[in-house]
């Protein structure tokens, strides 16, 4: 075990260290692959064969094609080539703090106005949260330099979307390569996102059973609408004019099953109560995250519901305390399950792609894959689950996903093969671009290696300085805000910023476990004193805080 | 290899532990033998058989004869009773059993988040549950709609529900509905309403739209059956659609509250609006109104004792269920409570012992009551020729402090065995052995998140409960 960590954060120092970097050129260059071994995907693997790159795209691929002259050729003896892989859901490129305008919140009201629900000029009359028509497109920030640790992992496309709200928004396939936005797009809608977690405002829904009553509502008022559109189109004489409504004018293509509709659903009751809403409906639905899919894969099969597979796999984040109840069997089990839901779905015959379930290291995506392969995936379904199978689901199979004569250049290079733990990621190409790997070479003693991105992370657990997305659990209202936390050794500073006010932090103090502070919130003419205690763990901060009512909870996300 | 090895080890425990999990999936005869038979309906019977087949009581009687494959079960100095029927509990329910947001949440449904893995159902399954009505919580006016299931543990989810239980749907009264969204924060308007007036307003109110709501659509009927091309059907009201069926007396209204005034004030507002409220939940001052109560026909789902918890209960006496059951009015006890579901028998017992309600009317409040209640009496609730066989074999009388439910079955399914349960322990035992050695189950090394260190408070516990703001 402690060899197999030592070998893995080798194996990531060596790829943080030496990242592959962009060849400097602009303009797409010709490359020709050579003696290689091609493993196509779509057909069966070529033992020895040439791939030529041009403008971008895959111009021949085969045994005995012909290396053209202006071909920058490279040598691919004892390197494999596969196509590039697509992480079937993510929120790469997206601006980590999107925020959206203040609406008009009246489609689901019930009687009450709601206090800030401002009559704006926009034209939605739906929440936030309940906006299926905010589209990731949008949000997206151009620049490749983000894309480069997934790069580096051998990935070349993915599925983005935002995680906010019910409605997650409108999904976009992109290239994880190009300076503008527009280069980086390769399909625009793809489909939109559920996530079954209520909002947090304050305004309807704040239940899970509320959460299903809002959809099925803005379902039927977006059936409703297309209704009277039909009608006012043929003749609108004696119709009043159906009101414009841009959340609504956005699900209608969802249900005319133009549009898929992705929910994320792990647990197997989850998965039941997407499709039940599925059915209900007639949606084109597609599953994301998956862990108990293998649970229902029948009915999967029978409703012809792809899945968007996490391979993030589930395990004990708690450390143990002699006082701590025992771990129910239940999630016991289902850890040891998960890795074999692959191997069910493609034995039920349900379409699968997997995606990275927003695991914190990318490199464990590979490593998880070959779990399932262990666990009896065959290895071409867990290569195709990242590949081809995600093409199809996403509906950019004719561009992406295997490799092709006239597909985009998108490809994976390795030395051993790819599920390996020893395997070594040589080239990627994104667009034909090319980003090479460098040789290792040994740092000198006593220099410090740094990123692009300039991610260094230090390991001591006590590092909780920055600034938090954090949610203040009252009951029935939760609170959101930003909590800024300056660390200087164990000294903390900073401010907790809500609709309260601004608190100032107090006796901060950062322990190896977490850190506390006082502070004061105004609240009704008094003085309220809290103090606060929490702790950090990667980007996720979580705590309590505790004032004459009793503790409260809090969490929250970094900003990046 | 070795890694192989402990891994195909856990494959067969896991396939042990799910065929123990899984019981009687065939729906074959079962046989009964000689227990005392407590009917719920005419009278105890010694030394009685009952033949249960297609899981519907089939024959009652002595000496009754058994196919060769017949299931014998011998319950010689055995009680035998219908299933218990729970007429409140929040069991199953994933997510907060309150839609806080609006003080009237009738659009919402318990049916959308039913968990059927609650492990809570499989200790009520212990305590002699087999069905239970499963509510949105008391934080509305008007709550949402409800469940009625039968707890089959280890079915799928859309097993659980009775399919032709008449719908229902939650009512709160008091101070829960008016206290909700308390204290306010500041930039919020505090949720009306904030009194007993408002709440009563807040009901009128609906039932108000839901009968424009109601005109609306016969409008629009009549206009298409004019063929009238211009006619556009109004907005499909989730909210309204359920007041509208209350309206037309095809759903039943199942309203909390402690207090004597306000429960007269929704069987007057029911009055006004022509329903009748199908069950007064809690209702610990209902004694004060027994005979409005019977006159109307409305049934009354108490806790035996629970005298003074709250300000709300202060006049709560132990004579509740007497004084209703001597009124004539149908009375049945239930938990709201994932804890007390467990021995609702005793909680019947208590009401002999005070006013001296008659042993097999105290037991029907468990049983028959709340399936008439339900409105699911035709099919359960008694041991009777014709009726589900749901049922609960005891070691002793059940209104023992001594007795535990040895077998409790669900239409002729076996959903829990005391002898097979324990049994079992020994191998779930080392399953949970073999699954904690896995590297994924080992708490990490060094960082990792705290782990979750039980409460003091005991959770979920009827409407004192800390998980949801004590609305339940």
């Amino acid at each position: 075990m402690k060899e197999i960590i030592l070998r893995f954060s080798v194996a990531i120092f060596a790829l943080i260290s030496f990242g592959l970097s962009a060849s400097a050129q602009n303009r797409a260059e010709t490359f020709a692959i050579t003696n290689a071994r091609i493993v196509t995907v779509s057909g069966a693997p070529i033992e020895r064969g040439i791939i030529v790159i041009r403008d971008g795209l895959i111009e021949s691929v085969g045994a005995g094609v012909r290396v053209p002259a202006d071909a920058r050729t490279i040598d691919g003896a004892g390197l494999t080539v596969y196509p590039g892989f697509i992480d079937a859901l993510t929120n790469l490129g997206l601006s980590s703090q999107t925020v959206s305008q203040q609406r008009g919140g009246q489609g689901l009201q019930i009687q009450i106005q709601q206090p800030q629900a401002s009559q704006s000029q926009s034209s939605s009359n739906y929440p936030d949260g309940l906006q299926p028509e905010q589209m990731a497109f949008e949000q997206l920030k151009a620049g490749e330099a983000q894309f480069e640790t997934v790069r580096n992992a051998g990935f070349t496309s993915a599925l983005t979307v935002s995680r906010e709200g019910i409605f997650n928004g409108q999904s976009a396939v992109i290239n994880l390569a190009g300076d503008t936005v527009s280069a980086m797009i390769i399909k625009s809608p793809v489909a939109e996102h559920i996530t079954f977690t209520p909002l947090r405002t304050g305004t309807f829904p704040t239940s899970l059973m509320g959460t299903f009553a809002a959809l099925r509502q803005m379902f039927l008022d977006a059936q409703r609408l297309q209704g009277i559109q039909k009608m006012y189109a043929k003749d609108p004489r004696g119709i009043k004019r159906p009101g414009e409504d841009k959340s609504l004018e956005a699900v209608i293509p969802i249900l005319n099953r133009e549009m898929p509709i992705v929910f994320n659903a792990n647990t197997e009751r989850e998965i039941v109560r997407a499709l039940n809403l599925a059915k209900e409906f007639n949606l084109n639905a597609i599953i994301a995250g998956g862990q108990e899919a293998g649970k229902v894969a029948d009915r999967l099969k029978a409703q012809k519901v792809p899945v968007l597979l996490s391979l993030n796999f589930p395990k004990r984040t708690a450390t143990a305390a002699a006082e701590a109840d025992p771990e129910p069997i239940e999630l016991l089990r289902l850890r040891a399950e998960t890795p074999q839901t692959a191997a069910r779905l493609a034995q039920a015959g349900v379409k699968f792609a997997f995606q990275s379930g927003g695991m914190q290291n990318i490199g464990d995506f590979l490593l998880n894959a070959n779990k399932a392969v262990e666990r009896g995936l065959t290895r071409e379904a867990a290569i195709r689950a990242m590949t081809l199978s995600a093409a199809e689901i996403f509906g950019v199979e004719n561009r992406l996903g295997s490799i092709e004569r006239g597909k985009i250049a998108n490809l994976v290079v390795s030395r051993g093969d790819i599920l390996a733990k020893d395997k070594q990621i040589t080239q990627v190409f994104v667009d034909g671009k090319l980003f090479e790997q460098k040789l290792p070479v040994k740092p000198a003693a006593g220099t410090t290696a740094t990123t692009a991105s300039g991610a260094t992370q230090t390991s001591a657990a006590a590092n909780v300085g920055g600034t938090y997305a954090i949610t203040i659990e009252i009951p029935g209202q939760p609170l959101t805000g930003t909590m800024i936390l300056t660390q200087q050794g164990t000294d903390l500073t900073g401010n907790v910023q809500t609709q309260l006010g601004t608190s100032t932090v107090k006796d901060g103090k950062v322990t190896p476990d977490g850190f506390s502070f006082t502070s004061t919130v105004e609240f009704g003419g008094s003085t309220i004193e809290l103090t606060v205690n929490g702790r950090v763990t990667g980007n996720q901060i979580s705590g309590t805080m505790t004032g004459p009512q009793g503790p409260i909870p809090f969490s929250g996300t970094k900003n990046p | 290899m070795k890694k192989f090895t402990a891994f195909f080890l856990l494959q067969i425990l896991l396939l042990t532990a799910f065929n123990f999990a899984v019981f009687g999936q065939t729906k074959k005869e079962v046989l009964i033998r000689n227990a005392t038979v407590i009917t719920a309906i005419h009278g105890n019977l010694e030394n009685t058989d009952i033949l249960i087949q297609n899981g519907k009581i089939a024959r009652i009687g002595k000496n009754l004869k058994a196919a060769s494959n017949t299931q014998v079960i011998d319950a010689s100095g055995k009680f035998v009773t219908p299933g218990i029927i729970d007429c409140h509990s929040h069991a199953m329910m994933d997510g907060s059993v309150n839609e806080f947001s609006y003080s009237v949440t009738s659009m919402v449904t318990t049916r959308d988040i039913l968990n059927p893995t609650d492990i809570s159902i499989y200790r009520a399954l212990a305590g002699g549950v087999t069905a239970a009505n499963l509510l949105h919580g008391s934080a509305n006016s008007i709550g949402g709609q409800n469940t009625v299931v039968k707890f089959k543990y280890g079915r799928a989810v859309e097993d659980f529900p009775v399919a032709d239980a008449p719908p229902g749907i939650k009512f709160a009264l008091g101070e829960n509905p008016k206290q909700t969204n308390q204290p306010t924060q500041p930039g919020r308007t505090p949720r009306y309403p904030r009194t007993r007036m408002g709440v009563m307003e807040t009901i009128r109110d609906a039932f108000l739209r839901a009968r424009d709501y109601r005109r609306a659509l016969d409008d629009y009927r009549a206009k298409v059956d004019k063929k009238d091309k211009t006619a556009v059907a109004p907005r499909r009201e989730l909210e309204l659609e359920p007041l509208v069926e209350i309206l037309e007396g095809k759903r039943l209204v199942h309203s909390h509250g402690y207090r004597s005034d306000e429960l007269l004030n929704v069987l007057l507002l029911a009055d006004e609006f022509g329903f009748r409220v199908a069950t007064l939940q809690h209702a610990l001052e209902a004694y004060k109104i027994a005979p409005e109560i019977a006159k109307r026909g409305t049934g009354v789902s108490i806790f035996t004792d629970s005298w003074g918890y709250k300000l709300e209960a202060f006049d709560a006496i132990p004579y509740n269920a007497y004084i209703l059951w001597k009124n004539g009015v149908n009375v049945s006890i239930n938990s709201d409570s994932e804890e007390r579901i467990r021995r609702l028998n005793l909680d019947a017992a208590k009401v002999e012992k005070y006013g001296g309600v008659p042993e097999e009317e105290a037991l029907k409040m468990i049983t028959l009551n709340p399936a008439k209640q339900l409105g699911i009496d035709k099919r359960t609730g008694s041991i009777e020729q014709g009726k589900d066989a749901d049922i609960v074999i005891w070691n002793a009388h059940p209104f023992s402090v001594y007795a535990r439910a040895d077998m409790t079955m669900i239409e002729g399914e076996v959903f829990f065995d005391r002898a097979k349960d324990l049994a079992n322990r020994d191998a779930l035992q080392r399953e949970r052995e073999t699954l904690e050695k896995l590297d994924i189950n080992r708490p990490p090394g060094s960082g990792g998140t705290a782990p979750k260190i039980p409460s003091e408070k005991r959770q979920a516990d009827r409407d004192e409960a800390v998980g949801d703001g004590g609305n339940h």
